[in-house]
């Protein structure tokens, strides 16, 4: 009896493969793409614009259409920056440690980042087989999802704010606890132990150290006696809060910065994904695009609460000379690099330290501070 | 904080076994942690040891002698000529050969240098398992310009084998002493800035202090030696208790803590490195001239015997027992390593803490495992 | 109060720790090698790939074939085919597999000769396992025109060698047989 010829699935294409002719393709489609591109820009200014002209108006003013091209905006806006974000990040942290930084890819590796991307896209989609494939899948979009929503109430001027909430500081607050959900949900979706003591990890440092930033800001708030974020910069316009209320602002700023480490899971408060205990906590098993959703959510709340820092401290957009936008970007970079300097130069603390420096001190010290503001403002107000 | 701690060895439903290596960013090198968790806390560690074993004890007793010095790189790899020098002495131990005085002091030089650069690397993973990645990076840096030095002198960074049975391979190039100078000169001032980075941090100091303590008893019964046993105010050092070499003749202090947690084992470290710059020194100012490597007989046979060296290598006591029936090989190669007697301390050490607190227990303990598994 | 100045100390401390990040951000030389553009300058004492140097007056090169370094050598690397004999010897065949080589300097210190060194070379990584089994032409300093003409001189060495042995046995010879002549003519 002769046994059977073994059999082997027959290889799929992925069109991923180094085919010559797919690659052909490829290149001949993206030339296409881009003389079409030259001919429509080419032609645009021959176009009759008056006759568009009141159409725009029309679909400006269209509410579901409206609110569809700021979204637009702000999801383009979050993933352009990010590719910044990184790239400064990376070469930060390299000078800092006598390194360069990535070199290679564009002027002093600028496109690396576009280059990683690239590269996270192609790879393998792995999902463990004893995952929880639904909460797995979702994770990465439950912690992206509120980061971007808060960008929605970020004003980087007057007019450049997606919707002027007048709660701004409450819905900020509500959104932003929603991130620990889609660290938790990958701790335990992925079925890793790593994973499981990091998203543990990061659920109960992100809900705690809540109480004491949520403090912080409310101190703010009592100062200002509204809780939208531009009204908040507009009433800066004679001094930065930091400086103008400096007794009790720059307390209330030093909570809201330490919060602010701790809620980015950055150093020293990078437990959940403390590499040389969990490897990478919860995000160990994430591979691909999967794992870019984290990333560039991980980014994107740097940004967020840098900005959220100068809105509340040092006075928002306001700026002479330059464009507000452009005021409220270099402000907001500035803290950026201030979270990553201290990130790059502190060790990390250990899990009972992280919760006994939060619930023994920043919170009796936030209540403090709040109850500072009061007085402050009664006696200033007087 | 007790009222948390589970109690110790009972088992519950909600245990948890994960294993930390073989591969894993902080067991350096191929050591795997059978570790039972419940929660944060760890219930029992099993370490798991083998992964890099090669046999070098039985390669080394299949050769003539002189050929086993290249094995002893390969032992602890971090510091290459401390286990040069273990072998050497009792090479010559055993066939009675005699060190040219030259020699000594290079030797002593060579592996002070060496003993620098094991404890840059501990310097830096030991911040690394902590969670400051740039104090890593510094320390890496001093430590390239320092193997920078040794490869002009022995023509290789990491596995240098020059010190032989009987003297050193060469003599130092021309105009060395110079620039070992200028590299200590500006390594101290690097070291206090480091020292500054880390030492003084609070975070680093809470991290470490109080925790992994290891008392004098428990550090003498598990026969550990080193910074190990000197971070416990255990004044055993054998370059001041058994000198060999130039040791009688250098002047220099020995670190002593008496804390026994992982914050004195850090702190003795550091000290020792600038001990060892002290060294230096000395040697490079009092080196006699003369030759480096003394007569060799043409074929070494020694008579039937034993002999057995001890050597202080930067992780502790390393010594080499050898037996010889008066042929050309030795019947049997022993090697005594510090970071086997250490990583054996673990599982008491690590019972009951936290993962984190796990962590850097490994880590101050220091352990290579090219030399825990042979 | 106690709690205030100890966390006073620590603030400052983390300030210090802070300035000195930003120092080597700014002030410091960055150590980065570019690697492929950029190549690291190895001490003249570089112990990398070996090679056999070959002597210009002689016209060989220096190795004798005497196997010191094969038997110096702790992990066999070295195998070699001894060619001509006497005074006139050098190798066929020289084959070091660096597969095996711990690059420990032995085989060096061993040869009497000064016959085979170690070069500054440092790339030492292949994708084929074959390309760390060194053959005398690659060892050779000068390739295989190097181990040719090496191969010429101790052929043409020994032929002189045994052209004069068998001019010395002739001349021996006649002179015998001139002898015998004498002795012949002398009865």
């Amino acid at each position: 009896m002769s046994l059977p010829p073994l059999r082997r699935p027959a290889p799929t294409r992925t069109g991923f493969e180094c085919d010559p002719a797919f690659v052909a393709g490829q290149f001949a489609a993206g030339v296409a793409v881009l003389v079409a591109a030259i001919a429509v820009a080419s032609a645009l200014p021959r176009l009759p614009w008056g006759l568009v002209d009141p159409l725009l108006v029309l679909i400006g003013s269209h509410p579901v259409i409206n609110a569809l091209i700021k979204a637009l905006t702000v999801t383009v806006f979050v993933t352009v920056h990010v590719i910044f974000l990184i790239w400064l990040e990376r070469k930060f942290a390299g000078w800092m440690q006598a390194r360069l930084g990535p070199m290679h890819v564009g002027w002093k590796g600028a496109l690396q980042t576009i280059a990683d991307a690239v590269k996270l896209l192609m790879k393998e989609d792995i999902i463990p087989t004893r995952a929880d494939r639904i909460l797995f899948i979702a994770a990465p979009f439950l912690t992206f999802m509120p980061t971007l929503l808060t960008f929605m109430v970020l004003p980087f001027s007057e007019k450049w704010v997606a919707y002027d909430f007048p709660l701004g500081i409450l819905f900020v607050l509500a959104v932003t606890t929603n991130i620990s959900l889609g660290t938790l949900a990958a701790g335990w979706g992925a079925n890793n132990k790593y994973s499981l003591l990091g998203g543990a990890r990061a659920c109960a440092q992100v809900l705690s150290y809540e109480i004491p930033m949520a403090v912080a800001m409310l101190s703010v708030v009592t100062l200002e006696g509204t809780m939208s974020l531009t009204e908040i910069v507009k009433h800066q316009q004679h001094g930065w809060n930091i400086i103008a209320h400096a007794p009790v602002m720059i307390p209330a700023f030093l909570i809201f910065m330490v919060c602010g480490l701790a809620e980015l899971n950055r150093t020293p408060f990078d437990l959940p994904e403390a590499e040389s205990e969990l490897v990478s906590g919860f995000h160990t098993e994430y591979s691909g695009m999967r794992f870019a959703f984290f990333y560039l959510g991980e980014f994107a709340a740097n940004f967020f609460t840098a900005g959220l820092a100068v809105t509340l401290f040092f006075g928002g957009w306001l700026g002479p000379w330059l464009p507000a936008p452009i005021w409220f970007g270099i402000k907001t970079i500035a803290v950026v690099t201030l979270f990553m300097w201290i990130k790059w130069t502190v060790p990390r603390l250990r899990v009972d330290q992280m919760m006994g420096f939060c619930w023994k001190f920043l919170v009796p010290a936030s209540v403090v501070v709040f109850c500072a503001t009061a007085v402050w403002v009664m006696v200033a107000g007087s | 904080m007790t009222a948390m701690q589970p109690a110790v060895g009972a088992s519950t439903s909600s245990d948890m076994t994960i294993n930390l290596g073989p591969q894993h960013p902080s067991t350096h090198g191929v050591l795997r942690l059978m570790v039972a968790l419940d929660g944060e806390y760890v219930k029992s560690c099993r370490p798991v040891v083998g992964y890099l074993h090669r046999g070098l004890e039985r390669m080394m007793a299949a050769r003539p002698y002189r050929q086993s010095v290249p094995f002893t790189d390969r032992l602890d790899y971090c510091a290459s000529l401390n286990s040069n020098l273990a072998i050497s002495q009792a090479i010559e131990r055993i066939g009675g050969m005699a060190v040219p005085e030259r020699a000594q002091y290079l030797r002593v030089m060579l592996c002070e240098m060496n003993r620098i650069a094991s404890h840059l690397i501990f310097f830096g993973t030991y911040a690394a398992d902590i969670g400051a990645t740039t104090a890593f990076l510094y320390a890496f840096r001093e430590r390239e310009r320092l193997l920078d030095l040794l490869e002009a002198y022995t023509g290789a960074r990491l596995t240098c084998n020059w010190i032989r049975p009987g003297g050193v391979a060469s003599d130092m190039p021309e105009g060395y002493a110079q620039a070992v100078c200028a590299f200590l000169d500006g390594f101290l001032k690097e070291l206090d800035a480091y020292d500054t980075l880390l030492t003084g941090n609070p975070i680093f100091r809470v991290r470490t202090e109080g925790v992994g303590i290891i008392s004098p008893e428990k550090a003498i019964a598990y026969g550990a030696s080193g910074p190990v046993l000197r971070g416990s105010g255990v004044n055993i050092d054998l370059r001041r208790t058994e000198p060999y070499d130039a040791y009688p003749r250098t002047q220099f202090d020995v670190p002593l803590r008496t804390e026994g947690d992982c914050l004195a084992r850090y702190l003795v470290r550091v000290e020792e490195m600038r001990q060892s710059a002290r060294i230096i020194r000395q040697c490079l100012r009092e080196m006699p001239e003369g030759e480096h490597w003394g007569k060799q007989p043409k074929v070494f046979r020694p008579a039937a015997g034993e002999a057995y060296s001890r050597t202080e290598s930067p992780r502790g006591e390393l010594s080499i027992y050898l037996v010889s029936d008066g042929t050309a090989n030795p019947v049997r190669v022993r090697v005594r390593g510090p970071s086997f007697v250490h990583l054996s301390m673990l599982p008491e050490l690590v019972r009951g803490v936290k993962v984190a607190d796990m962590i850097a227990i490994l880590g101050s303990l220091d352990t290579v495992l090219g030399e825990v598994d042979r | 109060m106690r709690l205030i100045v100890s966390f006073a100390q620590g603030f400052v401390s983390i300030l210090k720790g802070m300035a000195i990040t930003f120092l080597n951000l700014v002030g410091r030389r960055k150590i980065t090698l570019q690697y492929p553009y950029q190549r690291p300058n190895v001490s003249p004492r570089w112990r990398g790939i070996f090679y056999l140097p070959y002597n210009d007056e002689a016209g060989r090169i220096n190795c004798v074939g005497c196997t010191l370094c094969a038997q110096a050598c702790p992990t066999g690397v070295i195998t070699m085919t001894k060619m001509g004999a006497g005074k006139h010897a050098s190798v066929n065949a020289f084959t070091m597999d660096l597969g095996r080589c711990m690059f420990c300097n032995l085989c060096i210190e061993a040869c009497p000769f000064d016959a085979i060194h170690m070069s500054t070379r440092f790339e030492l990584a292949s994708v084929d396992r074959g390309v760390s089994l060194l053959t005398i032409d690659k060892l050779a300093q000068g390739g295989a025109d190097a181990v040719e003409r090496t191969k010429r001189t101790i052929e043409a060495a020994l032929e002189q060698e045994a052209a004069a042995k068998a001019a010395a046995a002739a001349a021996k010879a006649q002179a015998a047989a001139g002898a015998q002549a004498a002795e012949g003519a002398d009865a």
